[in-house]
């Protein structure tokens, strides 16, 4: 961080006599000043045509096509607001955003509280801790949908655990096909996926506490739950902080584990937001409405990825104070 | 009270541990264990003794029939998924590179500006952009193609790897850049030959948060690609294979196990790597 202050106000400085001679020996057709701006034009122009191209003006063609009835054939009519005013008295678009707050809060709360015990047990540098959490963190690297399918060949019906359960008498339990059940499976899988990335982040930041401070909690009789909970925990605050916005803002995404898992159902009791727009989009129908979904997604994501920031901001404040 | 604390936290201390740890050694390995020992049992044999190791009547049979499964085919379709993870990764450093260093090196407004238009681009959710996504392809003809896929896959990369690549550019002192222009090198020649090949770490970073991300994507390759194009990445292959023969187990499970394998094995090689890799790029990016 200092290092940087310091190459840039350096920077700010050298421009006068560096300028000039960056583009005198070779430019004849441009003054220095033109030249340099032209390089460095160069140098962002194509990220930015890419970015702009395949990103923000995607963007504004949702937003567009939010504001009409088009149905994918008919000419597009232009209807205001009306379609998001039908966000709200949709049955099946309450239901999903009702879906995904209950896996992006229940989600959040266990992958934050699992990833702590976890981090905690495992914070010490030793061989035996760094496997654990190796173990603890590979699903992180496997696709989303894969997992899905695994856990549906295990849950399922005549998946492992019921099979086994058949064996001892017991019917199917309908992890993946009672409605409120297949809900639990999926925060549990979601959990089971994203609580090894906590235990990854909180271990850095606790390894980062000073052993000063558990010593003094320790001779002042603290135990070791009251350490944990009094000392370790506040100061590692900033980036619970993080995480919590980072897997909140993840989890309100939720889409290809839905797809494998349970793919919506049973009667859309699993069906979150992000799949509501893409099943929606494939009717084809509604394309207008299915682009506010969109757009309404974007806000939200765009409001809580605004607290990231600032929750980092403050961090590095924290940090650097 | 503290002696009393004492004792409690010594009584517990051996118990918890241990069978906290025995949960999470059980909670991570069961699925692999159950997806492993499945892939070489016959259906009769996953539906009877899911859990059983099949030391008796262990089958190759079903594997190899993924192997050489004429649709869908996993082992098929790593070529064309780790050719996009190429060219992405390829096409991403060759723009975000020279944009980061001229953000960088720049005290601009509008430069700072610059960065945050395409740090917006990270806030967009890509289940709510794909969609729009398809239009605008269409109206520059590349609606399903593979070069369609590949631009909307730089694109999306683009916004972290220029993130992390300006943070890490802004920590290289600024003489060395006015020692090589001195030298004669102009900016670009400056960026690739000086600059570049201080920035290997925030470039490993970004290559690993780009690799894992575009080979595990399903969304973007699933619609923006249709069916007909007979391009099929890992996960797509697999989604197509599956929603055709869920109830199969014999198909389920060896395909599943073809999909996981490479990237288990990627990252057991270089884990380190990698989990400092994907937590410097969420957190930061």
């Amino acid at each position: 961080m200092e290092l940087a202050e310091l190459t840039r106000r350096r920077e700010r400085q050298a421009p006068q006599p560096g300028e000039p001679r960056r583009g005198s020996p070779r430019d004849g057709w441009l003054p220095a000043r033109y030249r340099a701006k032209a390089v460095t034009f160069g140098l962002v122009a194509p990220s930015v045509l890419v970015y702009t191209v395949m990103t923000v003006v995607p963007v504004g063609v949702a937003i567009y096509l939010s504001l009409t009835d088009w149905n994918g054939f008919s000419d597009a009519v232009f209807i205001g607001f009306e379609n998001y005013l039908h966000l709200f008295d949709d049955p099946s678009s309450t239901s999903a955003w009702y879906v995904t707050a209950v896996v992006a809060g229940a989600g959040t709360v266990l992958m934050i509280g699992g990833g702590m015990v976890y981090a905690l047990l495992l914070k010490e540098r030793s061989r035996t801790n760094s496997f654990f959490r190796t173990l603890a963190y590979y699903p992180h690297v496997i696709s989303a949908l894969i997992l899905g399918f695994l856990w549906a060949a295990i849950l399922g019906t005549n998946g492992a655990v019921n099979s086994t359960l058949q064996h001892l008498g017991i019917g199917p339990v309908g992890f993946l096909f009672e409605e409120n059940l297949a809900l639990v499976s999926l925060i549990g899988v979601i959990v089971w996926a994203g609580f090894g990335f906590n235990v990854v982040l909180f271990v850095a930041a606790l390894q980062t506490v000073p052993a000063e401070l558990l010593e003094a909690a320790a001779i002042d009789g603290a135990s070791r739950r009251q350490t944990n909970l009094r000392v370790v925990i506040p100061m590692i605050s900033p980036v619970v902080t993080v995480a919590t916005v980072l897997n909140l803002v993840g989890l309100i995404k939720t889409y290809d584990l839905v797809v494998s898992l349970t793919n919506g159902g049973p009667a859309g009791a699993t069906q979150t937001y992000s799949f509501l727009i893409l099943a929606r989009s494939f009717e084809g129908t509604k394309v207008g409405y299915a682009n506010a979904q969109a757009v309404f997604l974007m806000v939200v994501c765009a409001v809580l990825a605004l607290l990231v920031t600032a929750a980092r901001n403050r961090q590095d404040r924290a940090t650097t104070s | 009270m503290t002696e009393q604390a004492e004792t409690g936290r010594a009584r517990r201390r051996p118990i918890v541990r241990p069978v906290m740890l025995a949960l999470l050694l059980l909670a991570m390995t069961m699925p692999v264990y159950l997806l492993v020992v499945n892939s070489f049992k016959s259906q009769d044999d996953i539906l009877g003794n899911p859990f059983s190791l099949p030391l008796g009547d262990l089958t190759l049979d079903h594997l190899a029939d993924a192997v050489n499964s004429p649709q869908y085919n996993v082992i098929r379709s790593y070529g064309f998924t780790l050719f996009l993870v190429v060219v992405v990764d390829v096409l991403c450093i060759l723009l975000a590179g020279p944009a980061a260093y001229a953000i960088a090196r720049s005290t601009s407004r509008r430069a700072q500006s610059l960065l945050l238009y395409f740090l917006a681009g990270t806030f967009i959710p890509g289940a709510a952009l794909v969609i729009p996504v398809i239009y605008v392809l269409r109206s520059v003809g590349l609606a399903n193609t593979v070069a369609g896929l590949v631009a909307h896959d730089v694109a999306s990369t683009l916004p972290v790897s220029i993130f992390l690549f300006v943070g890490f550019i802004r920590t290289i002192p600024a003489s060395i850049d006015q020692a090589a222009m001195i030298d004669g090198a102009g900016r670009l020649r400056t960026f690739w030959t000086i600059i570049f090949p201080l920035m290997r770490p925030a470039v490993v970073t970004v290559l690993i948060l780009n690799s894992i991300g575009i080979w595990n994507d399903f969304v973007s390759p699933q619609i923006l690609l249709s069916p007909g194009s007979g391009r099929y990445t890992v996960t797509t292959a697999i989604y197509a294979g599956i929603s055709q023969y869920s109830t199969d187990l014999t198909k389920v499970f060896p395909n599943l196990l073809l999909a996981v394998a490479p990237v288990v094995i990627f990252f057991v090689y270089m884990q380190r790597h990698i989990i400092s890799g994907l937590t410097v790029g969420a957190v930061k990016g």
